[in-house]
């Protein structure tokens, strides 16, 4: 049939796009064997602490990390307009039942108007915003959907709700690419201005959260979830990332997780 | 009283914001005062943020310090602040914005105040931090926290009161400015720019309500469900130290379709 051949296509081009994931075997936390530290310009600095779960080589199970941007120079960091991650070559993404959940979508009914089995994960994220005399900051509450494939191409959305003291919802929007090696994948994140009040500057992201798929005790048999690669290359498994600012300046980093 | 102009400078450095239909009042021959203001989301009977700017100028020197400002906003603009909770102006004045509930605020501001030294323009950015105060006579009071921090630093709280304005105004506020000393021999601050931004529409907080935690919206502003030919009217009424007044008036655009 057509539609599974398309189908197949879809899930062939998934699992070559380690959206985000890998984990560690390892019931408990998972020791991460670097600190990622991105320097964006003089006073920005992001660093990313990645975490896997199962820490066991080919197991499924979960992809963490963690970014905190911090800028020496102001309280807050500028907002963050791009970033680009990039994952280890043979992390993959296994999705036993395809969905996928558009932008329209996802904007007007929130997480709940998603198809369940296009779920990837979930998250939280703290923004910041210098209104009046100080920062107000704002918990956010993070979840990733499988989006349609454009041109081919496996596509990433994550859904930003907030509650208080502003009822705030945005959606990044991403892309999976193919990246050189010593990377498999990357994921292209566009992040969305997020604006506070008329006249007040945008806020930024000071910490954000993800957990791809989940350790296999704690997920549902067909639950989308992410393979570790069956060979970790010597030194560890790598990561990078790069970001880019709203007010034009731009860091890089990478840093490796241990084999297991 | 000096015969007071005003130009359309500022509106014209409003408009982006707000689409600019008009604003000005007389001021005086050199001084020049404008004032910007505009809903968001623009619809009519909705939950809202009104943002205003005032922008004051002289071309023979600095602007007058300011002692009492009145704006009004248009009539049928309302105010609705259940569930929200107050501030003492005590408090603010002992421990800053951060001795208000977070739940009190209700808006926040800044611009660029001025002052001369030594013969020369001083100019110092300002942040204004709103709290909603318990109610004064049955009438709505906020608190205004302003800071500058350098090159001199400068805190002081004023109280704003609930107005009413003649048709076809409504709502308004009422400041009364202390005069701002900065450094010995220097004259009084006075103002460049101010800009606030008040309430708005997807402002929520936490309640414990029958035991339950659930997220509850502030209307806060309601915009008027109306709007007039040649849209929302404002007027800001500005009395400067030396006791001259100035009056200007601005219309921000309806919403679409509307005239």
């Amino acid at each position: 049939m057509r539609s599974s051949a398309v189908l197949r296509r879809h899930h062939r081009a998934i699992r070559a796009a380690t959206a985000a994931g890998c984990a560690c075997a390892m019931p408990a936390a998972l020791s991460v064997s670097a600190v990622l530290v991105a320097t964006a310009h003089a006073q920005t600095v992001a660093t990313i602490t990645p975490r896997l779960s199962p820490d066991r080589l080919g197991a499924t199970g979960a992809l963490s990390f963690t970014i905190h941007y911090a800028d020496s120079a102001a309280n807050i960091p500028p907002p963050l307009r791009r970033s680009i991650l990039r994952f280890p070559a043979g992390l993959t993404l296994e999705v036993p039942r395809l969905g996928s959940c558009s932008v329209s979508r996802l904007r007007a009914r929130g997480a709940d108007g998603c198809p369940a089995d296009s779920m990837l994960g979930r998250g939280h994220a703290l923004i910041e915003a210098q209104v009046g005399s100080q920062p107000i900051a704002e918990d956010v509450s993070l979840w990733v959907f499988l989006g349609p494939l454009r041109n081919l191409t496996p596509t990433v959305e994550i859904l930003g709700q907030g509650y208080t003291p502003y009822d705030e919802r945005v959606v990044l929007t991403g892309t999976m690419l193919p990246a050189g090696g010593p990377y498999g994948e990357a994921l292209s994140l566009s992040i969305p201005p997020i604006s506070t009040l008329p006249l007040e500057p945008d806020a930024s992201i000071v910490t954000f959260s993800l957990t791809i798929g989940a350790p296999v005790q704690r997920r549902a048999h067909d639950a989308n979830t992410v393979r570790l690669p069956a060979i970790c290359p010597q030194g560890g498994f790598p990561f990078a990332a790069e970001f880019t600012y709203a007010d034009g300046s731009s860091g890089s980093s990478v840093t490796t997780v241990p084999c297991p | 009283m000096p015969d007071r102009r005003i130009s359309m400078l500022g509106c014209l450095l409003t408009a982006v914001a707000f689409g600019c239909s008009s604003a000005v009042a007389p001021a005086s021959p050199t001084q020049t005062l404008t004032l910007g203001a505009g809903f968001t989301p623009n619809a009519l009977g909705a939950p809202t943020n009104l943002s205003t700017t005032m922008t004051f100028a002289s071309s023979a020197g600095l602007p007058d310090p300011v002692s009492d400002v009145v704006a009004y906003g248009p009539a049928g603009l309302s105010v609705q602040v259940h569930g929200v909770a107050t501030c003492e102006r005590a408090k603010l004045e002992a421990d800053g914005p951060s001795g208000c509930p977070a739940e009190s605020r209700v808006g926040f501001g800044g611009g660029v105040g001025v002052f001369e030294l030594a013969g020369l323009p001083v100019r110092e950015p300002y942040t204004l931090d709103f709290f909603l105060a318990p109610q004064e006579h049955g009438h709505l009071a906020i608190l205004i926290y302003a800071d500058a921090v350098n090159p001199v630093a400068v805190q002081f709280v004023l109280t704003a009161r609930e107005v009413h304005g003649p048709r076809p105004y409504g709502f308004g506020l009422a400041v009364e400015v202390p005069p701002v000393s900065t450094v010995p021999g220097a004259a009084n601050a006075s103002v460049e720019s101010s800009f606030a931004s008040l309430g708005g529409a997807n402002i929520a907080y936490y309640q414990t309500i029958r035991g339950k935690r659930t997220l509850v919206h502030i209307k806060g502003l309601v915009a008027p469900a109306t709007c007039p030919a040649g849209g929302f009217p404002f007027e800001a009424i500005v009395t400067f130290e030396d006791g001259s007044t100035s009056t200007a008036s601005y219309s921000s655009p309806c919403p679409s379709g509307r005239p």
